[in-house]
């Protein structure tokens, strides 16, 4: 085995297997398996590096089984950095054995930024041919089962958006005398399927005398590539994104989706090789803030519209454990005149979302999210807010499955609501 | 291991519940200790009635069955080290009951320590047990193991609160010992015999355990002192005296150390040893236990006593002791953790030992753990991957065994004596009292199908 497993074994050796991360991982609690535990999967990934066990197709289903939610990350009383370690697995597992042919086009349709919105801005088109409306106008089912996409016909998506963001809005927004000049990072979630949400941040940002950009040029973030393992495709979009991020000269890097930020922030220190834009990344990095921090910071204003509801918040993972973004968002909504904002039990719990977790293991996904569901319903909350649209869309997917009149917002949709920008 | 044998488990079971790829058995050949024993397959019942099927089946074929629940064990008592079926058994993990009246629970094996204890809270009683596990521990594996946790000096230890037991034994027949009566005795305390067997005599899948009253109020305490012996004299005086505090924690230097590295909270790392003591019951009780304890840290020689009002204050204490184990992880990966006990008045001359042990075999080592009751935690941080190393670590874990038995202790004050410590039960026992232990085990498990390689079968 040589040298190749080196790197894993400085993490693999501080693994004490005490099993804390059994009372902390979302997908153990949904399937009482020891190999969704981080311990079990240091565990196979030691065996890897002892020679012991090949990368074989197997193991790379079960190091999928992880959502990637940081919580064994944080719970780990001997700081064993598991998220690290199994998106390197996942690589070595996809460098062996392939992705999947849906995965591997996906991803390089990624690459060609013009080619992959040509491709949704048709898809939004004809997207009725394959989805039908869901009951009550909730969004949309698939008509027949797309088992190569991950959607089962029982699973409810919003719509793709008929103009993107990014369209609809110029690529800069001006103020008159701007206190500042920022890059809104859109990402993908955001510019093609809530841009409602999308230009809510615009206006915060422009309420705040900030000049907005929204770079036309910029990428996918490459999440959903590195995290299943495809370093080429996730390399190759951040080192485009870090590119057309640097070349501007703005204060600050806005993102209002909790994956793009956390992989701006973090995950590209991990991708990016060329050390010229690695350099470039870390000035960028430091720039990288999620909306509600930019607000929190800048001070939210105090002449706010009352907006009667009782709230509660949801914290994305790549949100709280990602960017380390938890009070900002609660900082706003409790601002917010004539609203009640109530703290549901586990906030921080993952929702079950996990990026392309959800569309492999739909069921297991569906658990973790009903245990979301009860802990947001006890609240008695109408609106659920938070900051991820990958969350969002996971959660409003569970809450149309029950019937619940639960709505579920962008933090910055309700600031803005109180702001009086609607 | 036959394929027949996979295929009627799965027949029994179902196939979900049976998992025979090398992958899966990986992820069931260890618990919190460092070796690894991959079992041929690994069943999940969902019933008692399925456990003894198994347990009848593996006897049918001879093969060995070691129950497991979250295999979080230090001494390796759940690793099935000679291979054959891991039972594990967290399917079963219902709280049937919790039966205020008679202050009693019914618990199925499988159920986690903390969800028990918040459901006990729940009901306005107290489970004292609190291993350091409990977040991820199950109640079987507490009774197999007989874990014990910082209460043990005022409150006892697992065995304290098992009133009975239903059991699978190794023929596959199902029993009750013991019931749920808190005052009955019909025939020997024979329930107590499955208490701290680690699965060797049958395999637990029910307890009734006793539930006490929840204290009202409780207060914490650090006592800081310059000489060890000065902070141990204080733990058999305060105890001698007649306050029984809840908990009585000790770390020495090299611990507070440690942890002052990784906190930067402000801890003395002068100090030659820190007290941390608890004590619990009604409001006015407390006060007065309060005093005491803090006349006699001051009658032995603390130079200085902090005293938390709040339950803020409460945690600040208590945040020393909690990051012991994050801080060692700084200092070196792998962290062997031992729970050798003494009587408390021999804690000054078995930390010595340790610290010459330490020295002797160039070891890194903190020293912690449960003073109160004399169960302290000696622990080695080492590498794993340094084999010269391991070689001492394992050479220094068995003086420090020695130490114990010479200085009147015992190898195990809570963490049981499972693979790791097997080979050593013959000094505490005796060659008379394993003869006798070999015999018991022969009488129950003539064909010793029940987790081989353990306690009297090693």
């Amino acid at each position: 085995m040589d040298n190749k497993y080196d790197e894993w074994q400085q993490q693999l050796v501080k693994c004490i297997r005490c099993g804390t991360c059994r009372s902390v991982c979302p997908v153990f609690q949904a399937s009482d398996n020891e190999n969704t535990t981080a311990r079990g999967k240091v565990k196979l990934l030691e065996a890897v590096s002892e020679g012991k066990l090949a990368l074989t197709p197997e193991l790379q289903t079960r190091m999928s089984k992880c959502l990637l939610c940081k919580a064994c990350v944080t719970g780990c009383p001997s700081g064993v950095k598991t998220d690290e370690l199994f998106l390197s697995a996942r690589r070595v597992l996809a460098a062996a054995n392939g992705l999947p042919l849906a995965k591997r086009l996906a991803f390089t349709g990624l690459t060609y930024r013009r080619l992959f919105d040509l491709g949704l801005r048709t898809g939004a088109v004809f997207q009725n041919i394959v989805f039908k409306d869901a009951p009550d106008g909730i969004g949309k089912m698939a008509r027949v089962s797309l088992p190569g996409a991950g959607l089962s016909q029982r699973r409810i998506i919003p719509p793709l958006a008929t103009v993107p963001l990014r369209a609809r809005l110029p690529e800069t927004s001006r103020v008159v005398s701007p206190q500042a000049r920022v890059a809104f990072y859109t990402g993908c979630m955001l510019n093609y399927v809530y841009p409602a949400a999308g230009e809510a941040i615009v206006k915060l940002l422009k309420a705040h005398n900030v000049e907005v950009v929204l770079p036309s040029r910029q990428s996918c973030c490459g999440t959903p590539a590195f995290t299943a393992g495809d370093y080429r495709v996730g390399r190759y979009l951040a080192e485009e994104n870090v590119k057309i991020l640097a070349a501007g000269n703005y204060d600050a890097v806005i993102t209002g989706c909790a994956s793009c930020g956390a992989a701006l922030k973090h995950e590209y220190g991990f991708i990016i090789e060329d050390p010229e834009l690695k350099k470039a990344w870390q000035l960028l990095a430091g720039k990288v803030q999620d909306i509600t921090q930019f607000i929190a910071d800048t001070g939210i204003k105090q002449d706010l519209r009352a907006v009667k509801a009782k709230i509660t918040y949801h914290d994305p993972c790549h949100l709280v454990r990602g960017m380390g973004v938890a009070k900002e968002p609660r900082q706003l909504l409790a601002a917010i005149p004539g609203a009640e904002f109530v703290e549901m039990k586990d906030a921080a719990k993952c929702c079950g979302a996990g990026g392309t977790f959800s569309m492999t293991y739909y069921d297991v996904a569906r658990t973790i999210n009903d245990w979301k569901l009860d802990n947001a319903a006890a609240t008695g909350a109408a609106i659920l807010a938070t900051g991820c649209s990958a969350c969002r869309m996971h959660i409003a997917d569970g809450l149309g499955q029950r019937r619940s009149p639960m709505q579920v917002v962008h933090t910055a949709e309700i600031m803005a609501r109180a702001y009086g920008l609607e | 291991m036959e394929q027949q044998v996979i295929t009627e488990l799965k027949q029994l079971l179902g196939r979900q519940y049976v998992m025979d790829r090398l992958e899966d058995r990986i992820c069931y050949s260890f618990d919190a200790t460092f070796r690894d024993f991959p079992p041929d397959v690994v069943v999940k019942p969902g019933s008692v009635e399925e456990v003894a099927a198994i347990v009848k089946l593996a006897g049918q074929y001879n093969i060995p069955v070691t129950a497991r629940g979250a295999a979080t064990g230090l001494s390796g008592g759940s690793v099935p080290v000679r291979g054959g079926i891991s039972l594990v058994l967290t399917r079963l993990n219902r709280i049937i009951e919790i039966d205020a009246a008679n202050r009693v629970a019914v618990v199925e094996a499988g159920v986690i320590t903390e969800d028990f204890v918040n459901a006990v809270n729940k009901a306005g009683l107290f489970y004292p047990p609190d291993p350091a596990s409990a977040k991820t521990s199950t109640i079987g594996g507490n009774i197999a193991e007989c874990a014990g946790g910082p209460r043990g000096v005022k409150y006892g230890i697992t065995r304290d609160y098992v009133l009975g037991l239903e059991v699978v034994l190794p023929d596959g027949s199902i029993i009750e010992a013991g019931n749920r009566f808190d005052s009955e005795m019909a025939g020997p305390d024979w329930g107590m015999l499955f208490v701290g067997s680690e699965g060797t005599l049958g395999i637990v899948t029910k307890a009734y355990l006793r539930l006490v009253d929840k204290p009202q109020a409780k207060q914490t305490l650090l006592a800081i002192f310059n000489s060890l012996d000065d902070a141990a004299r204080t733990v058999s005086g305060m105890i001698a005296a007649g306050t029984i505090p809840t908990t009585l924690e000790i770390m020495d230097n090299q611990t507070i150390c440690a942890v002052e590295d990784y906190l930067q909270a402000g801890l003395p790392v002068k100090a030659e040893a820190i007290l941390l003591i608890e004590v619990d019951g009604n409001a006015v009780s407390i006060s007065t236990q309060a005093e005491h304890v803090m006349k006699a840290c001051r009658q032995w020689g603390a130079t200085e006593i902090q005293v938390a009002s709040t339950p803020a204050d409460s945690d600040k204490l208590w945040r020393a002791r909690k990051a012991i184990s994050p801080a060692c992880g700084k200092i070196n990966p792998t962290k062997i953790s031992e729970d050798a006990t003494v009587p408390r008045s021999q804690i000054p001359a078995m930390v010595r030992r340790l610290r010459e042990i330490a020295q002797k075999y160039d070891l890194k080592m903190v020293i912690f753990g449960h003073a109160g009751d004399g169960n302290l935690h000696p622990n080695i941080l080492s590498n794993k991957h340094n084999h010269q190393e391991m070689e001492r670590v394992e050479q220094a874990v068995e003086e420090l065994f020695k130490a114990a038995l010479d200085l009147g202790g015992t190898l195990s004050g809570e963490h049981g004596i499972g693979y790791m410590k097997a080979p050593f039960l013959k000094w505490e026992t005796g060659e008379t009292g394993f003869a006798a232990g070999q015999k018991l085990k022969a009488a129950v498990d003539p064909q010793g199908v029940l987790n081989p390689g353990k306690l009297f079968t090693a």
